[in-house]
């Protein structure tokens, strides 16, 4: 199985780059153990199927979070934004009498002004984005109960079909997203944007004395998240087939929450879009599983809590032995 | 009276507010008896969050009856963001009382919490009228005070859901509750309403868990109920939106039709799926007659001076056929 060629060097790079991901694949089995041994049909391919269906909206939104995160800024108006492109694309359907396809394109093109604001007025301004995107998720909230008059929106098998394509048992939302993480970490990883990103949220002053411009690489993470948040927006309207103008009320934490898990440093410079992914799972397979059990609500909030603080722990750990043995 | 301490972020916003009502009405902090009504009677409502349907229907059925009634008193109607944001339901009732308004007509956001501030209210001549959600009995004993109160009963609304899905199922079928949000007293009442209803026909409720009110909470929560127990027969769902939530997770399992899905609120998202059967049935509280009573009662309290008895507003259960009835 040794390739011959590999040298010690580049095995021992590997087995880090492993030992990355083993805290948190340990803690998603020890997670499916415990619920397995705790019910009587967790362990079930339905149970997987199910999870599979209802993370590409929270996948996508803690992929967008990262990269943000990475460049050192925040982004809490995702949720928001998220409730506003699924509004545009109810009324657009409902009202408007739209094409679908005219109706996605609106609420892509939503989510990128949102963002385009964001980053914009940050960036320009020099404000914090924590200010600046904390008045979006007024804003935009605001936009999309003004559009759908506070009235869900019935759209019906119009939009359902997104999510009813399946490809090899997977829904086509799923895919999507499994793409979107992969081509994140392939930015990140491998492109020069991606470093660039890294060196920008790692040490802003240096970056530039290097030759980067913050300010295009911080713009343009912000568009790209706003169009991230924009397809979760249309995943999950095509899942429940309405759109609710209170639709992804606090999934910005969650999205925080499961890149944080992931390892994603909130002082910017350090995060790995695949790490989030386990974070996501991590965070979905506990709902899951708790609601399985069917645990009462108060302890269903405890668990999820410590469990998030206890990630944060073990990472901090992981974190300090791959910097000793860097040395 | 005027002395308060603003609390978080909306704390100097609502505190201008307040300072610049007291200057716009002329009220000195500590006049707190109200001189005889000159002209008409104005009438603050004050609801929970705008943000949900229920309430927004609630105002405009306000609105189009002072619309109608013009001459008959002043309608200030304010919400709160969201309805758990109860600091902010006691700041509007508080700058209502600086506005020397006649009477407030009060959905609670807290049956609890509210009492204090609406008894200041009282004891500043104002007449409050408690409607959509009742106070809580031992604390209104506690504080000496007693609000009449016009409402749905939401047990009974309930029960009545819980009895028309009982005709479709066979004794000892196997259900399941998706609440509302744990501390709400309607949420409360429902579930019980539904237990009743269940309990009554024999089945067998297997679970029963919170969706906080939302469609992806409730969708998260009957996903992994339907994989849990394969035989599930029936899940009700304390309102409208999370049974859209548990209609999309029966369809993502390929299980719609064989499970029923029952709701509460008749929102018109869920006319479609009433019409096609997904969901079975829903129940009307009529939002846009609510505020109306509370509003009535208050005139009439304010003509009469003396407050009438508790008054019951209608539920009509709403299913397929009654729509068709239409």
């Amino acid at each position: 199985m040794v390739e011959p060629a590999c040298s010690s060097a580049r095995r021992s790079e590997w087995w880090r780059a492993c030992a990355d991901y083993l805290g948190l694949v340990g803690a998603l089995v020890v997670l499916i153990v415990i619920f397995g041994g705790a019910t009587r049909h967790f362990l079930s391919a339905d149970t997987f199927r199910t999870i599979a269906n209802q993370i590409p909206a929270a996948m996508l939104l803690a992929t967008g979070m990262t990269l943000v995160l990475i460049v050192a800024e925040i982004d809490l108006s995702v949720g928001s934004v998220l409730g506003l492109c699924g509004a545009v694309v109810g009324v657009a359907l409902t009202q408007w009498g739209w094409p679908l396809w005219a109706a996605l394109a609106a609420a892509l093109a939503t989510g990128a002004l949102c963002s385009a604001f964001n980053g914009l007025v940050s960036v320009r301004w020099r404000l914090p984005s924590f200010i600046v995107t904390l008045g979006m998720l007024e804003m935009a909230r605001g936009g999309a109960h003004a559009l759908t008059q506070s009235q869900t929106q019935y759209i019906g098998p119009a939009i359902g079909g997104i999510a009813e394509t399946h490809l090899l048992g997977l829904s086509l939302p799923f895919l999507l997203a499994v793409a979107v993480v992969a081509l994140g970490q392939a930015t990140l990883s491998h492109s020069v944007f991606g470093r660039h990103m890294l060196a920008v949220g790692a040490n802003e002053a240096a970056a530039r004395l290097n030759g980067i411009d913050p300010r295009r690489i911080k713009a343009t993470v912000f568009v790209g998240n706003g169009l991230l948040v924009a397809l979760a927006a249309i995943v999950d309207t095509s899942r429940f087939q309405s759109a609710n103008p209170n639709a992804g009320t606090g999934f910005e934490l969650q999205a925080i929450a499961a890149a944080v898990i992931g390892g994603t440093s909130l002082m910017g410079g350090r995060g790995s879009v695949a790490r989030t992914f386990l974070g996501v799972l991590i965070i979905a397979v506990l709902n899951s599983g708790l609601a399985s059990v069917g645990a009462k609500d108060e302890l269903k909030r405890l668990v999820t809590g410590a469990v998030i603080v206890a990630a944060v722990i073990l990472d901090h750990y992981r974190h300090r032995l791959a910097q000793q043995t860097n040395r | 009276m005027n002395t308060r301490r603003p609390s978080g972020r909306w704390g100097l916003g609502c505190g201008v507010a307040l300072a610049s009502a007291i200057a716009l009405t002329g009220c000195k902090p500590g006049e707190s008896v109200r001189a005889p009504a000159t002209g008409k009677p104005r009438v603050a409502l004050i609801m929970k969050s705008l943000a949900n349907e229920f309430f927004l229907t609630m105002e405009n059925g306000a609105k189009a009856h002072q619309r109608a009634h013009a001459d008959q008193y002043e309608l200030i109607a304010n919400g709160i963001k969201d309805e758990l944001d109860v600091s902010r339901q006691i700041d509007l009732v508080e700058q209502m009382i600086a506005q020397r308004v006649h009477a407030i007509v009060i959905a609670p956001a807290d049956s609890k919490a509210l009492v204090p501030v609406c008894k200041k209210a009282h004891a500043a001549g104002i007449i409050v009228v408690n409607i959509d959600n009742k106070f809580d009995d031992a604390v209104l004993a506690a504080s000496g005070v007693r609000f009449p109160f016009v409402g749905p009963d939401n047990r009974k609304g309930a029960r009545l859901v819980g009895e028309y899905l009982a005709r479709k199922l066979q004794p000892g079928d196997k259900v399941a509750i998706i609440e509302g949000a744990p501390n709400a007293f309607n949420a409360i009442q429902r579930k019980l309403g539904f237990e009743d209803a269940m309990k009554a026909a024999g089945m067998n409720i297997v679970s029963s868990q919170s969706g906080y009110w939302e469609t992806d909470k409730a969708n998260q929560v009957v996903a992994a109920l339907i994989t849990e127990h394969p035989d599930l027969k029936a899940v009700l769902c304390a309102n409208d939106s999370m049974a859209l939530g548990a209609v999309a997770a029966l369809r993502a399992a390929g299980k719609l039709g064989q499970v029923h899905v029952v709701g509460y609120d008749n929102i018109a998202a869920v006319q479609q799926l009433l019409k096609e059967g997904k969901i079975l049935a829903t129940a009307d509280q009529h939002a846009d007659q609510l505020a109306v009573f509370g509003i009535e009662y208050a005139l009439q309290i304010l003509k009469t001076g003396e407050a009438p008895a508790d008054r019951e507003t209608p539920v009509d259960l709403v299913t397929a056929e009654s729509l068709r009835r239409e």
